[in-house]
């Protein structure tokens, strides 16, 4: 199979990934607050369900620019598994999530508008890990691409302990989970309503949804270059980590931004940094 | 092929002495558009008659000789520069320049100066003829954006006096000094370049003649005649060592001893043209000046002189603890002016400091030195001298129409201005979205520092990782602000109906520019700038040069992406519902019912950060540090080789 297939597959099959990862986390968050919590396959109906509604719209672009999340969410994925090169993945990636936050501040109001800044925020905070972290990846493996990685004899996360401790912490950030949902808030009668997906709605929410399943398996492919003995042990390792985020998620309390970014920049720069530093030093 | 590269120097130098004397707009105009026809023709044919070869030297048509015309020259200049001080009772520039022209004049007088190769006064490859282009096609469309641009500037500010025969006459001037600065190859020749294009920015920042701006001005002065006073220092150091004055046989390989403290102090002047710390202040001050000057400064001349010599040097002092030292001054300013740019509102100077971390890539880039890194550098010179000339022109034109500079009023700007937003998101696409501005060329030189042994790749890497995120944040706010829309009267959308047509076609050509080179970037590479890096370190830049249709396919949908979405949305008509506000919604929709009674009309404001960064601290932190790194950079290179 030529790597564009790895990379199509990825296309199709990373919503049917992330909406079972949030019916997973619905029913685990259920139990963690002795609720029985909805059927696994929820989220597809509520998705569904959205894409029925009627859309309201506060201007003309912002479900263009959602739509264009959700597409370059997806070809960020494309682009990793056809074997572009990792770096320049995890700038597009970047990429990606702007168009979110131009969406949600493009609508000019005040809740989305501060969800959008404080998105915007949660990129400054975690863009720098992922770079770092893609930038480790290919010194430690000596490859560029994702199957390269995969093929690699040396085993990434053994010497780059620093960036998978640092990645916890990330993931928390991009996955929108407690203490670090800034930006959104899934809980009525908080002081962003419901951050910067405050106005959008019907198919809208639908997209936003789409673009969040794209990201999770993102994140989970990631965990796969991470450990690379093979794709199951890292997706096996991203379901552990996410129990844990939910586990996070349940029991802490939303922080102010700004402690959201300086301790996110403190642990990328000690843990990813110094990680990547010792690599350096070592002459690997 | 000489006698193009002759008439592109002195055409502008004749046309800046016409203009001078033209007061008449309707004189001006037609000689500015036709002569910046000639211009760009002349360019397009000097690089056309270049044909495949690696570089060409020549001299003078008719085997002339320079003979005293250099030293002629700098004693003009530094007259011009001694007057001007006087008159003004600032007597650091004219010390300056006065010490400049001693020791020229003591090299010439002890005989000193080696006999001059009459056939290698000019160098021309590839470098030159990218440098050529840009200044050729993007330095003249910004001469006649100025035609609109400075009417409604002086409409604007009556109290300013109108001098416009002085402004567009150092305007050519200007681009007559960067011709021949970037064809230059004996280096007392390319010194006087280098001081016309000092001088020409002085006068040009201080044209509108406030306290203000001639402060500016001289600081700009002062930075840049010590950047010369190096340049000066260097060529006399070679002089006495009876060592080669010919910048291509200096730049063939690494240099060593003596020649090494010449080729650092060569780097200091680089370094103080191109604004990086510690000499970021004068182009910063720079933007006080009209919209048209810091277009040329920041995009095509000036700033592109710094780079450019660092990028000749690169060679020579590739592998060397000087290089080392050259590329953190540049990657330190990245970080730095990137952490002040998250805290500034001027949305011009947002850009100048995106500018001056640019240029500070580039220079990290010259200081490495590796075929992948030349190759990433001129690249970055290209797409950012297209990306921030449209953009510096477009924030020109929005300044005029709705009388504000500052980023928070740049809100609903799609809905305000469409046209111009479309022109703005070419621009800030081509900047930091997708291809050179920044993604491709940030992606390039992390690929790079990669190989770079020991912890200095290591710093290397957290610099971009850290820098890149910082980009991302300003660049963003700016969106967000450039992409909302609300209902705007008839009155507010008749505004945008008063922006002259040089605006529109020169900026239009510029966006043009940015998609079409976007697009053509595979074909640049592998005839430009490949076979450049490739002369210049005698090893192809590898990895780079195969950009994968796929990273093509994205780029070209990045760029494309928000300018389309933007031109799409400016032609529907504006009928959509209120946004939420939790049912707090009084009279319309952005007055809002206030805490404690009454109602607050909304505004909205983007996060500057503070209390977490501090910019003003970030700027001196960046200056010591930067400064500390200079100092070692010149020592090592003067004393400890």
């Amino acid at each position: 199979m030529t790597p564009a297939i790895y990379g199509i597959l990825f296309v199709l099959l990373a919503p049917v990934f992330g909406g079972l990862l949030v019916g997973f986390d619905r029913i685990v968050s259920a139990r963690m607050q002795g609720r029985i919590g909805p059927p696994l396959l929820q989220p597809f109906y509520d998705f569904g369900k959205l894409l029925q509604k009627q859309a309201r719209q506060v201007n003309p672009v912002v479900e263009p620019l959602l739509l264009g999340h959700v597409a370059f969410m997806a070809v960020t994925g494309f682009l990793l598994l056809s074997g572009t090169d990792l770096i320049f993945t995890a700038f597009v990636f970047a990429l990606a999530a702007l168009f979110l936050v131009l969406a949600a501040g493009s609508v000019n109001s005040p809740y989305s508008f501060a969800g959008a800044e404080r998105e915007l925020i949660v990129l400054l905070a975690s863009e720098p890990f992922f770079i770092l972290m893609m930038a480790g990846v290919c010194k430690v493996t000596g490859e560029s691409s994702f199957a390269g990685v995969l093929a690699s004899s040396k085993l990434v996360a053994v010497e780059l302990p620093g960036v998978v401790l640092a990645f916890l912490m990330v993931a928390t950030i991009k996955l929108r989970k407690s203490p670090f949902d800034i930006s959104t808030s899934h809980h009525p009668h908080q002081e962003l309503v419901s951050g910067l997906t405050t106005d959008m709605s019907g198919r809208l929410l639908a997209y936003v949804e789409l673009a969040h399943w794209y990201e999770s398996a993102l994140l989970a492919a990631f965990v796969v270059l991470l450990f690379n003995w093979s794709i199951a042990l890292g997706v096996v390792v991203f379901l552990v980590a996410y129990a844990l985020e939910i586990l996070v998620d349940n029991s802490t309390s939303r922080i102010k931004w700004q402690l959201v970014l300086r301790s996110t920049w403190v642990a990328t720069l000690l843990f990813s940094g110094g990680n990547v530093l010792a690599l350096f030093l070592l002459g690997r | 092929m000489s006698s193009l590269i002759a008439f592109l120097i002195a055409f502008p130098l004749v046309i800046g002495a016409v203009l001078l004397l033209v007061t008449r707009a309707s004189v001006r105009n037609p000689i500015v558009l036709a002569s910046s026809a000639v211009i760009i023709v002349a360019s397009i044919a000097a690089v056309a008659t270049f044909g495949n070869g690696d570089g060409v030297f020549f001299g003078l048509p008719n085997g002339i000789t320079p003979g005293y015309a250099i030293l002629a020259s700098e004693i003009a200049i530094t007259a011009l520069i001694v007057v001007i001080g006087l008159m003004n009772r600032r007597f650091l520039a004219p010390a300056m320049a006065l010490i400049q022209l001693g020791i020229a004049v003591f090299l010439e007088a002890t005989g000193r100066m080696p006999e001059v190769d009459a056939q290698r006064l000019f160098w021309f490859d590839r470098l030159s003829m990218v440098m050529v282009l840009i200044i050729g096609i993007i330095g003249t469309l910004i001469c006649v954006n100025a035609l609109g641009y400075m009417r409604d500037y002086h409409r604007a500010s009556p109290m300013i006096r109108g001098r416009r025969n002085v402004f567009f006459s150092l305007l050519f001037v200007f681009l007559a000094g960067m011709f021949g600065l970037v064809v230059s190859n004996y280096l007392p020749m390319m010194l006087v370049f280098w001081e016309i294009t000092t001088l020409c920015s002085f006068l040009l920042i201080g044209y509108t003649r406030t306290t203000e701006t001639i402060g500016y001005a001289f600081k700009a002065l002062n930075m840049n005649l010590l950047g010369g006073l190096g340049f000066g220092a260097a060529i006399a150091i070679l002089a006495d060592q009876h060592m080669t004055l010919d910048l291509a046989k200096l730049t063939s390989g690494p240099a060593s001893g003596v020649m090494l403290g010449a080729v650092a102090l060569l780097c200091f002047a680089g370094i103080t043209k191109s604004a990086q710390m510690p000499f970021s202040s004068w182009l910063i001050g720079a933007m006080y000046a009209p919209s048209p000057t810091s277009a040329l400064l920041h995009s095509s001349t000036m700033v592109k002189a710094g780079v450019f010599l660092l990028l000749r040097l690169s060679p020579a002092i590739t592998g060397s603890t000087v290089g080392y030292l050259v590329a953190f001054v540049g990657l330190g300013t990245f970080l730095f002016v990137s952490l002040v740019a998250v805290t500034e509102q001027n949305t011009k100077k947002v850009l100048a400091y995106s500018t001056i971390g640019s240029l500070g890539l580039i220079v990290g880039c010259a200081g490495i030195g590796t075929p992948e890194l030349a190759w990433v550098g001129v690249m970055i010179i290209i797409f950012h001298a297209l990306a921030k000339a449209l953009l510096f022109l477009v924030v020109g034109t929005i300044e005029n129409r709705l009388y504000t500079k500052d980023m928070e009023n740049f809100d609903t700007l799609l809905s305000r201005l469409p046209r111009v937003s479309v022109l703005a998101l070419v621009g800030m696409a081509g900047m930091f979205i997708a291809p050179f501005g920044i993604v491709v060329a940030k992606w390039a030189a992390i690929r790079a520092f990669l190989n770079v042994p020991g912890g200095q790749g290591a710093v290397m890497i957290l610099i971009m990782a850290f820098g890149s995120s910082l980009t991302l944040f300003y660049w963003g706010k700016l969106l967000i602000k450039v992409l909302s829309m609300k209902n705007v009267s008839e009155y507010e959308l008749s505004i945008q109906r008063r922006v002259s047509r040089y605006e529109w076609l020169t900026e239009s050509a510029l966006a043009v520019g940015v998609i079409g080179f976007t697009a053509l970037i595979g074909p640049i590479s592998d005839r430009v700038v490949g076979p450049y890096a490739l002369a210049a370190f005698h090893a192809a830049p590898q990895t780079l040069l195969n950009i994968e249709p796929a990273m093509l396919v994205v780029m070209l949908a990045a760029v494309l992406f928000l300018p389309l979405l933007a031109l799409w949305a400016s032609r529907r008509p504006y009928d959509t519902s209120d946004f939420y506000t939790s049912g707090r919604n009084a009279d319309s929709a952005h007055v809002m019912g206030a805490a404690l009674g009454g109602s607050r009309t909304v505004t909205l404001r983007n996060y500057y950060l503070e209390g977490v960064i501090n910019g003003a601290l970030m700027f001196r932190v960046g200056t010591v540090t930067c400064a500390g790194v200079l100092i070692a950079m010149v020592v090592t290179g003067m004393v400890v080789r």
